[in-house]
């Protein structure tokens, strides 16, 4: 079952594209890392499936459904935690619960107080006196006690510290595998998500540049490297992703349309981060 | 909904409520006292009719006594619009610090939202007002009962206008915070631009709203009751109502007789005679509550007018 589809999906602001001709689709159960430098329209796609902001062009469905027009059917459903993970400072951990339980037709109280409990937070304490890691949980909280099929994570752990940011994401993995949610997380730091995540999509100038399961991903990538030449050769049969040269070597990242056989190239496997840094350092966008 | 929007605006519903006991913790005590003196000097005898004998100065000893106090409470005037703009507070440091998304992406619909914040704002404003409105008029009660409600420390602060005064600022505060969602400079502006535009209503329009009357009558005769009009002009005049200055009146006079001050006898310059009118300009007590409706309609219309666009804004151009 689709659970996201996007479809010439299209934000402009004034003059600017924040995102441009966006065509997705996003399986049940999977676990998504939208990459990309800042401003690449990460925050716009997941803005636009949450149903914050109107699309340009294109159309953007949600469990087959428009999240703008039919909010009343989507958003129960989706569970969104905003860039900085906004809470309402003034409020207690415990008014905290409270205005998802009021808000939200399948709250789950049980799960939203025994996660709080687990985390070691008392429902006295004030949002606004949390440490950044705690606040990102309490927010994660409430978009999991919703009970969410689709779970959607602006930046969750780019303010955090290393340590934080491991347990957040460790939330995130246990939340997936008790529930089978599909999650789309965007972050500009790969490490990260290489864990947790089974697909990719890396955006960079308003476009989608490339996606799919990293398996698949990572095994159509290889890295060539051969003594110094032109590799219009290559070009031809495979997709020439980065190029780089030295006065005696040429190394290549492509994308390979079947075997590579050439006995002028050595081939090399290729990690995820190296691919990514590859489709963003491109500048020109892909035919 | 309504729970999230109550308690979001706490803070501010407590420092209204505060604002508005303190004006009557402060005020109770003079209230009373004047309640007191106008009952022990028998001054609601006075209240009705025309000047019975010994009300002039009784009455006037009164307000002289307390006039001055309600003048040193004109700075009340700004309490509807210091309650409007605190109450647009709430919504405007949402957009600030972004928690809408948060509300926006819990399971209720924005138009939701957006109505269940503006109405309890709204509501809220509207309660402190009335609240206001029904002290101040009790304590207004002696002296508008001898001076009548027209006079701006009565009428800005009776009646409903300070409902419609509040509404106003708080319209006006959603509709800057909503397009600059910026807390501090968007009330900072709208109170600036609500005291401007209530100046301008006070001393040049409010008595525009219908022409004054305007009455000449001769000294023997007892004129309108003017107590407790609101009076723009008063002055002594010939019988047409043309202002006699008497000093111009003496020179003419001089003039007249060729530089030679003439004795009493003479008969012909008859000074006195000139000024032997009274020429008013006014607008009588009874047009109170026809003030009072135009000046709500207006400033009610203006805050429904800014609430709407508010609303159609943060709903519509807001993400």
């Amino acid at each position: 079952m689709t659970v996201l589809a996007a479809g010439g999906l299209g934000k402009r602001y004034g003059a600017r594209w924040a995102l441009q001709d966006c065509t997705l689709e996003l399986e049940a159960g999977t676990v998504t890392a939208l990459v990309g430098p800042n401003g690449a329209g990460k925050t716009t796609l997941l803005q636009l499936a949450a149903g914050l902001r109107r699309p340009t062009t294109g159309t953007v469905r949600v469990l087959g459904h428009d999240p703008l027009r039919e909010a009343g059917a989507v958003l129960p459903n989706v569970g969104f935690v905003a860039q900085d993970h906004p809470l309402y400072r003034g409020f207690t951990v415990e008014e905290t619960l409270r205005l998802g339980r009021k808000l939200n037709p399948h709250w789950d109280d049980g799960l939203a107080h025994d996660r709080v409990a687990r985390l070691g937070l008392s429902p006295r304490q004030k949002v606004g006196r949390l440490s950044g890691g705690q606040q990102a949980q309490v927010a994660l909280t409430l978009a999991l006690a919703k009970r969410p099929q689709l779970l959607l994570l602006d930046e969750p752990v780019a303010s955090l510290d290393p340590l934080a940011r491991r347990e957040f994401l460790q939330s995130v993995m246990e939340a997936v595998a008790d529930t089978g949610m599909t999650v789309v997380l965007s972050s500009h730091i790969v490490a990260d998500l290489e864990r947790v995540c089974d697909h990719l999509v890396i955006l960079s100038q308003a476009r989608v540049q490339l996606a799919g399961p990293i398996d698949a991903l990572v095994g159509a990538h290889r890295l060539l490297t051969g003594p110094r030449s032109d590799p219009a050769a290559v070009a031809r049969v495979h997709d020439v992703v980065s190029e780089s040269h030295t006065p005696r070597q040429t190394t290549l990242l492509v994308r390979a349309n079947g075997h590579v056989y050439d006995a002028l190239w050595e081939l090399h496997e290729v990690h995820l981060e190296e691919i990514v840094l590859a489709y963003l350092g491109r500048t020109e966008v892909p035919a | 909904m309504i729970w999230l929007s109550l308690r979001t605006q706490r803070t501010e519903t407590l420092i209204a409520a505060a604002l508005v006991a303190l004006v009557a913790a402060a005020l109770t005590p003079s209230g009373l006292h004047m309640l007191s003196v106008y009952h022990h000097d028998g001054l609601a005898g006075c209240a009705g009719s025309a000047s019975a004998g010994g009300c002039d100065d009784l009455v006037h000893s009164f307000t002289n006594q307390f006039e001055s106090l309600r003048n040193a409470l004109g700075w009340l005037t700004l309490a509807p619009g210091l309650i409007g703009v605190l109450l647009a507070a709430p919504t405007i440091l949402e957009l600030e610090h972004e928690t809408h998304r948060l509300a926006w992406t819990q399971s209720i619909t924005r138009r939701r939202w957006v109505t269940s914040k503006l109405a309890t704002a709204a509501a809220t404003a509207a309660v402190a007002a009335v609240a206001l409105i029904v002290f101040l008029t009790w304590w207004h009660g002696p002296l508008d009962r001898l001076q009548g409600r027209l006079d701006a420390g009565s009428f800005d602060s009776e009646g409903t206008v300070a409902v419609g005064y509040t509404l106003f600022a708080l319209g006006l505060g959603l509709a800057i915070g909503a397009v600059w969602r910026r807390v501090t400079p968007a009330l900072v502006v709208a109170f600036a631009a609500y005291v401007a535009l209530r100046v301008f209503v006070d001393t040049w329009l409010r008595q525009r709203f219908a022409a004054p009357l305007a009455a000449t009558w001769s000294m023997r005769q007892s004129g309108p009751d003017l107590h407790r009009a609101r009076v723009l002009t008063e002055y002594p005049s010939n019988r047409f109502g043309q202002h006699i200055l008497l000093k111009h009146a003496g020179d003419a006079c001089l003039r007249k007789l060729g530089g030679v001050v003439a004795a009493p006898a003479d008969g012909h310059c008859k000074l006195a005679r000139l000024a032997q009118y009274t020429h008013a300009v006014y607008q009588p007590a009874s047009r109170f509550w026809l003030f009072q409706g135009i000046e709500t309609a207006m400033f009610g219309g203006a805050a429904l007018v800014l609430i709407a666009f508010a609303a159609w804004w943060i709903h519509e151009r807001t993400s």
